[in-house]
């Protein structure tokens, strides 16, 4: 049993049976560790990480914050970058699969993304042509409007499924994998391509760095000196299959989607509760639709962004409804990809699964006297069948999946 | 999803250029004058005066201190008076406020914040960009707001697909009643008119004239931005409290429509917004169907749809067509019946299309049809 829920929380969800899993069938990423799956699964592996100032835009800051770029990708010139990324891990993700563009038209075929820049309609050199009084080019506005992620991994492979961008800040991309699987189990879909997307561009970089929450140094999730975070850009995508896609495409379970759970802070806009009520809603809702018991969580991937507070909350909720599971944030090699990074986690947690065996957590040295517990210092050997995914965020969400092994 | 209960629209939450409420909109949908505002557009040339339907949130300190809304921005004020308004519609008890589930749909957003961002860092440059601009300019901001005011922790979602945005959301609230994840789903679509998308549909659009929209003349440009915000309060038929209308479907997906035209169109409501190009598209998927089409009451934006499901639930309700303004001496294929014509049917279906192919297609029903 799950330990009942802290500080007289109502658990508001209505009580969750566990629902059926649903297969992973392909998985794809490309992020600062790696412009694939297997090339970033052994850049974390070797401890490797390479924050640097950013190379991709100026910024006039005197302080040159660090960030994760995902160094050597050109985007095509027709998308932007966060569609293009997105493109770019769906491709490796259908072929992970195994799939085509006949075995694709045999089945209904979704595409859940999530993202926080991927829809947003606006791009500076537009904004300052028209603050100036200019008129200008409305190309990148049309560009935008044209290339929602969801919209062209559709295009991309034709699909004839339901679309969704899903927009819950940095829960997005964990959202959008939980919801696709709702899809599937409904029937809305046979098959979905579902993850997450989100470029690192001067607007971002700089609106975080308002919000005084970003590291000057490279990010130190957990630790006791942990300033804040790095930024990060990337994508991943994960190929989920209803039972009829798998016999149908002669698709493989690769790994499985067991469990989802979101719940909601209502508490305030870009701080968590700190109690952590509405994340214990969501871990509860989680394990409760997999149907699996905390005995057999091998590990969990943390949202562990290396600010004060998420830690903080975050490492509370996991000493007291998972105690002594092994715990690791995965964001010391890849910054904080917004958006991406419930997908990328979720496809480095069940690509953990796998192998049995997690990363160290980079950047954490010094235990902080104010968290109960500390993540896992080096390469580590894990046991268990599943592990957990989470992502907390601005107007706090809190999202977490469960994922299977095969 | 089959074997589940029927979802029910318990409460109605609209304002826009018609007004603020069921009342307003009612009385816009009845065939009483609703024109159009204007927007004052600075633009490279001058500031440059638009029409479009706009949206008056005052009535919100009816519900929050003014002290509270200080802080909060115009697009999450207009979800939080949207949210207010479908919550009292259904009067639904304060202690069930907590345990709703909340799903927006946005077209573009909190562009009115993202705007301010970006010219706080243009204009005072990147050491001095504006924090509180930042925070509000996510999309999530707005379910945010309504989650903290009515201290929901359910689940939250929001979600933007353009166009599409609304049945895309729709779709999946289907589904968080079906799995059971919540009783209740406030279902809402807000798009502001900031001077950003003013701006940019001032420079897409052929011609922003102060005429009339006309949807159904498909050899005329008439749209007329808007801005608003629509709210549905969604439950399972076993724990709703009365309501009006079933939400029987919603589907999305790309033309042609499978297993079409239309499920018993007593009724297709359509989301024409004025723009020739889709009023074409419109034209020919609706060949030859009764349709009915209001977007003229509250202006061509992505939330819009959400308008045509308030206004074909209010149809549902009372038994009559309301009338389509705009449609006489129409070119569109189809039958467009007068105000006052009873439904005929037990369900309405509402149709939105994007791009050149994409489809979104929600059907409701009577409470009282098998």
């Amino acid at each position: 049993m799950l330990p009942l829920l802290k500080h007289g929380e109502v658990l508001c969800t209505i009580q969750r049976m566990s629902v059926a899993p649903i297969a992973i069938t392909g998985m794809g990423c490309i992020c600062a560790a790696g412009r694939n799956l297997p090339d970033s699964m052994e850049a974390i592996l070797r401890g490797e990480r390479n924050p640097a100032a950013p190379v991709r835009f100026a910024s006039n800051h005197p302080v040159r914050y660090p960030v994760f770029e995902a160094s050597g990708f050109e985007e095509p010139t027709d998308l932007p970058r966060t569609s293009a990324f997105a493109l770019h891990a769906a491709r490796e993700a259908v072929a992970d699969a195994g799939l085509d563009r006949r075995t694709f038209g045999a089945l209904r075929v979704g595409v859940c993304i999530g993202t926080t820049v991927g829809t947003v309609v606006s791009e500076e050199t537009f904004c300052r042509g028209y603050l100036a009084g200019h008129v200008p080019d409305m190309a990148p506005i049309r560009r935008i409007l044209r290339c929602n992620p969801a919209d062209v991994i559709a295009r991309e492979f034709d699909l004839s499924g339901p679309r969704q961008t899903v927009v819950t800040a940095c829960a997005s991309g964990t959202d959008a994998v939980g919801i696709a699987g709702s899809w599937i189990r409904a029937g809305l879909c046979d098959a979905a391509i579902a993850g997450g997307a989100d470029e690192l561009g001067r607007i971002t970089y700089i609106g975080f760095i308002s919000l005084m929450i970003t590291d000057d140094s490279p990010c130190k999730p957990f630790d006791a000196h942990r300033k804040g975070l790095n930024l990060g850009e990337g994508a991943a995508m994960l190929v989920l299959a209803s039972e009829r896609a798998l016999r149908r495409s002669g698709m493989r379970a690769r790994s499985f989607l067991l469990g989802y759970g979101s719940a909601g802070d209502g508490y305030h806009q870009t701080a968590p509760q700190p109690d952590g009520a509405g994340l214990r809603s969501a871990v509860s809702e989680a394990m409760a639709t997999s149907g699996v018991s905390p005995a057999s969580v091998a590990f969990v991937n943390a949202h562990g962004t290396g600010t004060p507070d998420n830690d903080r909350v975050e490492s509370h909720v996991l000493h007291d409804m998972l105690p002594g599971i092994p715990f690791l944030s995965t964001k010391g090699y890849t910054g904080h990809t917004l958006g991406a990074a419930g997908a990328i986690e979720a496809v480095f947690t069940a690509a953990c699964l796998e192998i049995g065996k997690i990363p160290a957590n980079a950047g954490f040295e010094t235990p902080d006297p104010e968290i109960a517990n500390t993540p896992v210092r080096e390469v580590t050997t894990v046991r268990g069948t599943v592990a957990l995914s989470e992502s907390l965020a601005f107007g706090g969400n809190n999202s977490v999946v469960v994922l299977g092994k095969s | 999803m089959n074997g589940m209960d029927r979802i029910v629209i318990e409460g109605i939450g609209g304002i826009g250029g018609f007004g603020c409420g069921v009342s307003d909109l009612t009385r816009a949908l009845t065939g009483s004058a609703c024109s159009p505002g204007t927007f004052a557009l600075p633009t490279g040339s001058g500031t440059v005066t638009i029409p479009a339907f706009r949206a008056d949130v005052s009535r919100l300190e009816e519900f929050i201190p003014a002290r509270t809304l200080r802080r909060i921005d115009h697009f999450s004020r207009l979800g939080l008076l949207g949210s207010y308004l479908a919550l009292a519609d259904a009067d639904l008890p304060e202690a069930e406020r907590s345990r709703v589930g909340i799903i927006i749909a946005s077209g573009y957003g909190a562009t009115g914040m993202t705007f301010a961002f970006l010219k706080s860092l243009i204009e005072d440059g990147d050491v001095c960009a504006s924090p509180t601009c930042f925070a509000s300019s996510v999309h999530n901001s707005a379910a945010a707001h309504i989650s903290i005011q009515l201290g929901a922790k359910g689940p939250n979602l929001t979600v933007s697909d353009y166009h599409m945005s609304v049945p895309s959301a729709l779709a999946t609230a289907r589904i968080w009643l079906a799995e059971e994840r919540v009783r209740r789903v406030l279902f809402g679509a807000i798009d502001e008119l900031s001077d950003l998308i003013g701006y940019i549909r001032y420079r897409t659009r052929d011609a922003l004239t102060a005429a009339p929209m006309t949807p159904l003349r498909t050899e005329m440009e008439t749209p007329i931005p808007g801005e608003g915000a629509a709210f549905l309060l969604l439950a399972r038929e076993g724990a709703a409290r009365g309501g009006y209308c079933t939400l029987d479907a919603s589907t999305t997906g790309s033309l042609p429509i499978t297993g079409g035209p239309f499920p018993e169109p007593g009724l297709l409501v359509l989301g024409a917004d004025g723009c020739r190009a889709s009023g074409r598209r419109y034209a020919a998927v609706a060949r030859n169907a009764r349709v009915a089409c209001y977007t003229s009451l509250y202006g061509s934006m992505p939330a819009g749809p959400a308008f045509d499901l308030a206004a074909a639930a209010l149809i549902l309700k009372g038994g009559r067509v309301f009338p389509s303004p705009g449609a006489v001496s129409l070119d569109f294929p189809a039958t467009v019946p007068a105000g006052g014509d009873p439904v005929g049917a037990d369900r309405i279906s509402c149709l939105t299309l994007s791009g050149d192919d994409t489809y979104g297609l929600t059907t409701l029903g009577r409470v009282d049809s098998p």
